[in-house]
């Protein structure tokens, strides 16, 4: 189980805090994802799980164990942690089973048990062909697979992730999101994986922290991502292809066009692109331009130019696109934001 | 008729490998030949001679460049680790001022040196230290001491730019790594960090000793008057006195012993272990927080830098100017500069404006560095075109290597290659002896190294994809070379012309040699007036050498940030 309370970080005095009052908690087995756009606190909060940074306030707990608060901190040895790096970190003088024994004979494990363990963990990710090898002569793939074998010899009981996949190429990244859940299925042990890709959070978590300028802005299940988005910034983040957030003025869509369901509000009007859909000029409808069109298992995900904005909306590929393009909207918006992104009941 | 003699790039590279032989090649063997089964490699390595003409100056090269090399893993390391994994102010100025001491001559240090404190020994009025009172001990002002600090003062540069360039590469993360695993900081310090710096330590550690125990200049200057020898000191001696076949000895074996070092150093370099980092994207790099000790440190690499750069240049302006250099701030005269000769004012010698030799040396220096700097240019830009563009088996490989075989040699060992081949008249061929086409075509084949690597930077520059985008345009051949490939190589170029031409007229080791009165340069008419005692000409003549290599070395620079700043 991983707690964190009120957990604060800032560089330096006087510098905005890069991770700003977090406080969250997981059970033992979890996988939680951190998920935000790049600068967001991500890679720091992780480095403050794997005491490789301290917190400037709150506190981290490991169970019942207090792992590090402003006052002390449990040094990155004694944690039971293991960390992916997003550059691997190999090191480049030893070889593969190197690599993956170091941080075992660090550990002062026996030579006999260390062999097994070597093995074990290079057999678990598939390179065991590989363990002569010195890292310059692999392949980025399974570079990639040596620093997850590295990470789990040891058994720790809390497996950290940096962005492991952003170096692979799609295909092989897919098939590492597998192999990665298989991991965790594998060891039980607690997994934390920090990532800007949504589709990563959505396929293996447990539990997503969406953040934001290192504040959470919403903590759940990831299906309450897509069902009950928290802000108007986790909306427009999550989903494949994001909610669009069309502005309201005094309960008209963009100010042009006023429909009873917006309640007067002023802010954005949540739609997700199955919510609406494409249409001549008619009544309740807003006219667009077509800006791309890309073909989505049998449906076409098509993006067009609404005011300012861009917006994406589905489409069946047998009808033809109308001539005079218009968005026929939805009933009521699938949900409705303020100004500055919060909720209206 | 077998496929490789339909290969276009046959002729180019049959061609290219031709130059390369007679430049590179030819001498080389010659030497080799001139020796093989002679009573000079009897005499040299087993003889009653061979304690005095190898082993002692064998043993002094030796214990000079392990001691330089050893210097300059310090200093240079100290300064690279400063500049590139700290916080220290000024980490710019430090790192740019830590390459120049390379782009100032050996003898101009060393002579600087001798201003400072060289004593009354070896006749002569001793230096500064002595004017203001101060005792010099001999091993302070002669022999290998001082031989020792001048060339880690001239070499830690070039130690400092390799290790650097390691150093820069390695990523924070690695370290982040070792501590997950609960190491201790010793652990960590002997585990990873010194194993992956190690190459990039030996590598520079290996230049470093290379281009020390090939120096000559400052063993000669330092060393000679105590009767200290080293091989390239002997090598020179043996040759200067008709003993051509002990110096060509002397010569195979001082190449050897820098080789092997050099070759070592290669290999660490470019070995599968070596530092690179093993990266996706992402790593951080790691800035070590100095605290209270940042401006002292700053200070301290300050202070380097600049007893090595600015403080000998102001030592050899001011000891030209002084007619006493135990009085170097009194009593300035611009006699050494521009007086008519008069017999009360050193021993009758007209100031070095006044001197017809030094014109002339002025003259030849001038046009050797020009005409060599743009002759190892070109055929450099040939031989990286051929054997970028074709690979045929064997011959392109020999190709790259000959042309790169000359970083090997040392320049004195260089020099006597080349009077042993064309010394002498070869069939109805003349002697080149005593004309200035001797002393280019051994220079142009010692820069041949720097000149392939420029060409090859632009061959990659120029081919490829940026050619092809002007090409998809419609532009054709003539045009897409005005309008694309000059503008894009040609700073490149002129900034290799330039730095060819900084080193040229530098040099002394391939030249000392090869020099006649007929064709004189400077940088030995300054060794000639240094070793005969007239220590204010030879002042004046090297400050005239460094002020061309300091206005060439700016303006490579400038070319070179102008390039940096369109790519
Ligand atoms: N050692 C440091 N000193 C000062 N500022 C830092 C330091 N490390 C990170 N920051 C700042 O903290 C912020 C968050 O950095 P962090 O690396 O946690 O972002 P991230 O969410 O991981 O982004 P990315 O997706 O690009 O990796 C950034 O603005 C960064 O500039
Ligand atoms: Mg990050």
């Amino acid at each position: 189980m991983i707690t964190l309370e009120n957990l604060v970080k800032a560089f330096g005095t006087g510098n905005a805090p890069v991770v700003d009052d977090v406080s969250l908690s997981v059970p033992a087995g979890a996988f939680l994802v951190l998920l935000g756009p790049s600068g967001c606190g991500k890679s720091t909060l992780l480095r403050m799980l794997a005491g490789l940074e301290n917190p400037t306030r709150g506190t981290i707990r490991f169970g019942d164990t207090l792992v590090a608060s402003a006052s002390q901190s449990l040094p990155a040895g004694q944690r039971g942690v293991g960390l992916v790096f997003q550059s691997y970190a190999l090191w480049p003088h030893m070889t593969v089973a190197g690599n993956v024994d170091w941080p075992l004979k660090v550990s002062g494990l026996d030579p006999a048990i260390r062999r097994i363990r070597v093995a074990e963990a290079l057999d678990l990710v598939g390179i065991a062909d590989l363990a002569g090898r010195y890292p310059a002569e692999i392949s980025g793939g399974q570079q990639q697979r040596v620093a997850l074998a590295r990470m789990i010899a040891p058994r720790p009981q809390i497996m950290l992730f940096d962005e492991p996949l952003s170096n692979l190429d799609a295909s092989l990244r897919v098939e590492m999101r597998h192999e990665l859940t298989r991991l965790h299925a594998a060891t039980g042990a607690t997994t934390v994986y920090v990532t800007h890709d949504q589709v990563e959070a959505m396929t293996m978590a447990s539990h997503v922290a969406v953040l934001n300028r290192g504040r959470i802005e919403q903590f759940g299940r990831p299906g309450d991502l897509l069902t009950q988005p928290a802000t108007a910034f986790v909306a427009r983040f999550v989903g494949t292809p994001p909610a669009n957030l069309v502005p309201v003025q005094a309960g008209a869509w963009l100010g042009l066009l006023p429909d009873p369901a917006l309640r007067g509000a002023t802010g954005l009007a949540m739609v997700r692109a199955q919510d609406w859909h494409l249409s001549g000029p008619g009544p309740r409808s807003l006219p667009a331009q077509k800006i791309e069109v890309v073909p989505l298992a049998g449906r076409l995900v098509v993006t067009c130019k609404l005011g300012d904005q861009r917006v994406t909306v589905i489409a069946e590929p047998e009808a033809p696109l109308p001539a005079d393009l218009h968005l026929a909207l939805p009933e009521a918006p699938y949900a409705l934001f303020n100004i500055e992104g919060q909720p209206l009941p | 008729m077998p496929p490789i003699l339909r290969h276009p790039g046959l002729w180019p590279t049959l061609a290219v490998l031709t130059v390369l032989c007679l430049l590179v090649a030819a001498p080389l063997a010659t030497i080799l030949g001139e020796t093989l089964g002679s009573a000079a490699w009897a005499e040299v390595l087993a003889s009653r001679l061979s304690r005095n003409l190898l082993w002692r100056p064998l043993a002094t090269t030796l214990t000079i460049g392990v001691a330089v090399a050893a210097g300059c893993l310090l200093i240079g390391g100290f300064l690279a680790w400063l500049v590139t994994m700290t916080d220290v102010p000024f980490r710019r100025s430090i790192g740019f001022m830590a390459t120049l001491p390379f782009m100032i001559p050996s003898f101009a240090t060393a002579l600087a040196w001798g201003t400072m404190f060289s004593n009354g020994r070896t006749g002569g009025a001793g230096g500064m230290l002595e004017g203001l009172g101060v005792a010099v001990p001999d091993w302070l002002a002669w022999g290998i001491v001082p031989v020792i600090l001048v060339l880690i003062a001239h070499y830690y540069a070039l130690a400092f730019t390799v290790i650097s360039a390691a150093l820069s590469s390695v990523n924070g993360d690695l370290i982040d790594a070792a501590m997950m695993t609960g190491a201790s900081r010793r652990r960590i310090v002997t585990g990873i960090v010194l194993p992956v710096v190690t190459p990039a330590l030996l590598a520079g550690a290996s230049l470093a000793f290379a281009g020390a125990v090939s120096n000559f200049a400052t063993p000669a200057l330092l060393g000679l008057p105590v009767r200290m020898q080293t091989l390239s000191t002997r090598l020179f001696g043996m040759i200067e006195i008709g003993q051509t076949e002990r110096g060509y000895v002397l010569a195979i074996l001082l190449i050897a012993v820098s080789a092997v070092f050099l070759g070592l150093g290669n290999r660490l370099l470019a070995g599968r272990r070596s530092f690179a980092t093993i990266t996706g994207k992402g790593g951080r790099g790691r800035v070590m927080e100095l605290g209270r000790a940042r401006w002292p440190l700053c200070a301290l690499a300050l202070l380097i830098c600049l007893v090595t750069t600015i403080l000998p240049i102001i030592l050899l302006a001011a000891a030209s100017l002084a007619p006493m250099s135990s009085a170097l701030f009194s009593d300035w005269t611009l006699h050494y500069w521009i007086g008519e000769a008069d017999p009360a004012f050193a021993r009758g010698l007209a100031g070095i404006l006044h001197n017809p030799q030094l014109l002339t040396a002025l003259g030849v220096t001038m046009g050797l560095g020009i005409s060599v700097a743009l002759a190892a240019n070109a055929v450099g830009l040939v031989v990286a075109v051929t054997t970028t563009r074709w690979h045929l088996p064997l011959l392109t490989g020999a190709a790259t290597q000959l042309s790169f075989l000359p970083l090997l040699l040392p320049g004195i060992a260089f020099g006597a290659a080349y009077i042993a081949l064309y010394g002498a008249p070869i069939g109805s061929f003349p002697a080149l002896y005593g004309t200035p086409l001797l002393l280019a075509l051994a220079l142009t084949a010692a820069m041949l190294p720097f000149a392939v690597q420029t060409g090859r930077a632009t061959v990659a520059q120029i081919s490829g994809e940026i050619d092809e985008a002007a090409r998809i345009t419609g532009a054709g051949f003539l045009r897409r070379l005005w309008s694309i490939t000059l503008p894009l190589a040609a700073p490149g170029q002129i900034a290799g012309v330039l730095l060819i031409f900084v080193s040229v007229i530098g040099d002394l080791a391939i030249v000392v040699l090869l020099y006649t009165p007929a064709t004189p340069v400077l940088s030995v008419l300054s060794y000639r007036y240094a070793s005969d005692g007239f220590h204010q000409f030879a002042n004046a003549v090297t400050l005239v050498i460094l002020i061309l290599s300091i206005a060439a070395t700016l303006v490579a620079q400038l070319l070179r940030k102008r390039q940096r700043n369109a790519a």
